[in-house]
């Protein structure tokens, strides 16, 4: 699940957990009541600073993903409908974001984009 | 105690080849802190001081509250140290090597103990000469972790070893770390390791700490600018500080800067210059650019 | 503590111990091979005292062997890892050394005892001449005097740093080398002797290396 996770990036990694594990939970890919696993093996299996998931953890309660329960661990919350189409919206726009950046770096107009876009879900709907 | 490890003032010198001159360390408690240099740079020789291997010439050193090396066997019976080479002694199987610690270190725990010897299955009989370099550093991770101490001190736990026996110390480390609030000094040269698990990262190059910060700080602080109609002779605002800079044309000019932040912007357009691109520069280069500003004698 | 340390010491120097000891039992039985009365004529007094004597001197060489041996490998562990494992450890370094010592008067004990066993058995098979005495216990408590010594110069030697070590040591090989140029070339220099006679001669802890080491004496 994190196998992207990158150290390197500008972004740190506390908010690339938790923006994985968001839209995993918006996606259905993590489902309402299933424990994650414990920041001391998540930070052991992914060899990062304990501190780091704790944050991500925080986070995610913060904006109510998850619950934390003293004792007994990370759970996810029984996010709303409404919540986690927000959630995927606001991933769809990062994605494009990034596709949008990355065309213009390459000098790919908008409208070549747009074509290409149509053409790969177009075909993609048959 | 807020800091497991402060150091004031610290100097050392060797002959006329290497010093090491008003070293200020501050670990906070908790942390993971990772020691960046080159090699030679005076990362051991720093670990050495710490821990009362060396004899300092001038400054104090704190460990754990406690001044070193005045009160040093009450203060390394909670410290776990792990050195660059392997230092136990060969002859005796890693059983008795076992023994041997848990009757020096009154926080020993045998359960730890026990449960690392299978998590990083090492043959207890095995003579400790005999085992691969990837055991042997286990080995000493295992003896450092069993004790429970308070404090890591790491020197280059991981260099050389293969991805398998990388992994499963740092696991191992980590795993610990969280179950407590132990406090790591870990010294490297292997930035991606560091990038990953240190919250605290402080920069040495030949013998001077060039820079101590939490690792996001820094992180987020180091950018390559791309800038046009800069005066001649201009420099960041403080506090940033410019690494390097390479002109292209008049008023063209690439910068690597240092604790930048985005309001600059701002005094850069008061120039009547502009910012034409920003990049985050990752760790790596960072380091990079850093140790090189030093050298030429840019920063500070 | 002291208990894991002998053991360490104990691996390295078993090997010492087991021949020392061998080496410690053997000798004064030897010594009194031939020294049984033969058609029931006893041997006399100057003949049994020159046999048994004539053995006296490996005496104080086991000793000086054993004590040299046994130092050495109380410090070989921590020289191997540049006593970084020993200086990182939870106690004074005066106290570490202690222990040390104290791991190789231990193993020390098990020749000192195999010689007494092996005096005690010589002087009980043996019936000496008229006037000749037995005395397996001063042979045994000289023997210890000299273990202790001649362990504890080279434990301090061996303790210091691996240059101090070296230095001294480089120091008396010149003087060795010294001695043999100066033999060769015919010149009157005895420093070895003299050294010799300093240390050895004088009425210090050295000079219970000195002089005869009798098993039996009038």
């Amino acid at each position: 699940m994190f196998s992207q996770i990158d150290a390197r990036s500008a972004t740190p990694l506390y908010d690339q957990i938790a923006a994985r594990l968001r839209i995993a939970i918006a996606a259905g890919e993590l489902v309402a009541g299933e424990g994650l696993p414990s920041v001391r093996q998540l930070a052991s299996q992914l060899r990062i600073n304990p501190a780091t998931v704790a944050q991500a953890y925080r986070d995610l309660e913060a904006d109510g993903f998850v619950e934390m329960r003293q004792g007994a661990g990370t759970f996810v919350s029984d996010v709303a409908q409404e919540g986690r189409q927000q959630e995927r919206r606001r991933h769809a726009v990062h994605l494009v974001r990034k596709m949008v950046a990355e065309a213009g770096r390459l000098r790919i107009s908008p409208e070549e984009l747009r074509a290409a876009f149509t053409e790969v879900l177009g075909s993609r709907s048959k | 105690m807020s800091d497991a490890i402060i150091t004031a003032a610290l100097q050392y010198r060797v002959g006329r080849s290497f010093e090491i001159s008003h070293l200020d360390l501050r670990v906070p408690t908790g942390a993971i802190y990772g020691f960046l240099g080159a090699n030679g740079s005076g990362k051991t020789t720093t670990i050495r001081l710490l821990l009362g291997l060396l004899r300092a010439r001038a400054g104090t050193i704190t460990l754990l509250g406690q001044p070193m090396p005045a009160r040093a066997p009450e203060i390394l019976a909670r410290v776990g140290y792990v050195p660059e080479q392997p230092h136990l002694d060969g002859t005796l199987t890693v059983q008795e090597l076992l023994q041997f610690q848990a009757a020096f270190y009154p926080g020993w725990d045998w359960s730890l103990a026990e449960s690392l010897l299978g998590q990083f299955d090492l043959d207890r009989h095995r003579l400790f000469g005999k085992q691969s370099k990837g055991q042997k550093a286990k080995t000493m991770m295992l003896l450092a972790l069993a004790q429970r101490p308070e404090l890591l001190v790491l020197d280059e736990p991981t260099d050389g070893l293969d991805p398998v026996a990388r992994r499963d110390i740092l696991s191992a480390l980590l795993e610990f770390v969280a179950q407590g609030d132990a406090t790591v000094f870990i010294s490297t040269h292997l930035v991606h390791e560091l990038e990953r698990i240190c919250d605290w990262i402080g920069v040495m190059d030949n013998g001077h700490l060039l820079v101590q910060e939490p690792l996001l700080q820094l992180k987020r602080g180091v950018k390559r600018l791309q800038l046009s109609g800069l005066p001649a002779g201009a420099t960041p605002p403080a506090p940033a500080t410019l690494l390097s800079r390479e002109v292209s044309a008049p008023g063209m000019e690439t910068w690597t800067v240092r604790a930048w932040e985005p309001p600059m912007t701002g005094s850069i357009a008061a120039l009547g210059a502009t910012v034409l691109m920003e990049t985050d520069l990752d760790l790596e280069d960072g380091f990079i650019a850093l140790l090189r500003a030093f050298r030429i004698g840019q920063t500070r | 503590m002291f208990r894991v340390m002998l053991w360490g010491q104990w691996k390295w120097s078993r090997l010492v111990i087991a021949l020392g000891s061998v080496a410690a039992f053997t000798l004064p039985v030897l010594s009194v091979r031939g020294t049984a009365s033969v058609d029931r004529f006893p041997v006399p007094p100057a003949e049994f005292l020159g046999r048994v004597g004539s053995w006296g001197a490996l005496y104080p060489i086991l000793a000086a062997t054993l004590g040299l041996l046994v130092a050495m490998a109380a410090w070989a562990p921590d020289h191997r890892g540049r006593h970084v494992h020993a200086l990182s450890l939870p106690i004074p370094r005066w106290r570490y050394a202690f222990y040390r010592f104290g791991a190789g008067v231990v193993l020390l004990c098990v020749p000192l005892v195999a010689l007494l066993i092996g005096a005690l058995l010589a002087t009980a098979t043996v019936t000496p001449p008229a006037g000749i005495h037995a005395y397996p216990v001063a042979l045994t408590i000289r023997f210890a005097l000299a273990l202790l010594i001649a362990f504890a110069v080279i434990f301090a030697v061996s303790g210091g740093t691996a240059r101090t070590a070296g230095f001294i040591l480089s120091l008396i090989a010149a003087l060795i080398v010294l001695q043999v140029v100066a033999s060769v070339a015919n010149v009157e220099l005895d420093m070895v002797n003299r050294l010799q006679t300093i240390f050895i001669g004088w009425a210090g802890p050295f000079a219970v290396f000195n002089g005869r080491w009798m098993l039996f004496d009038v």
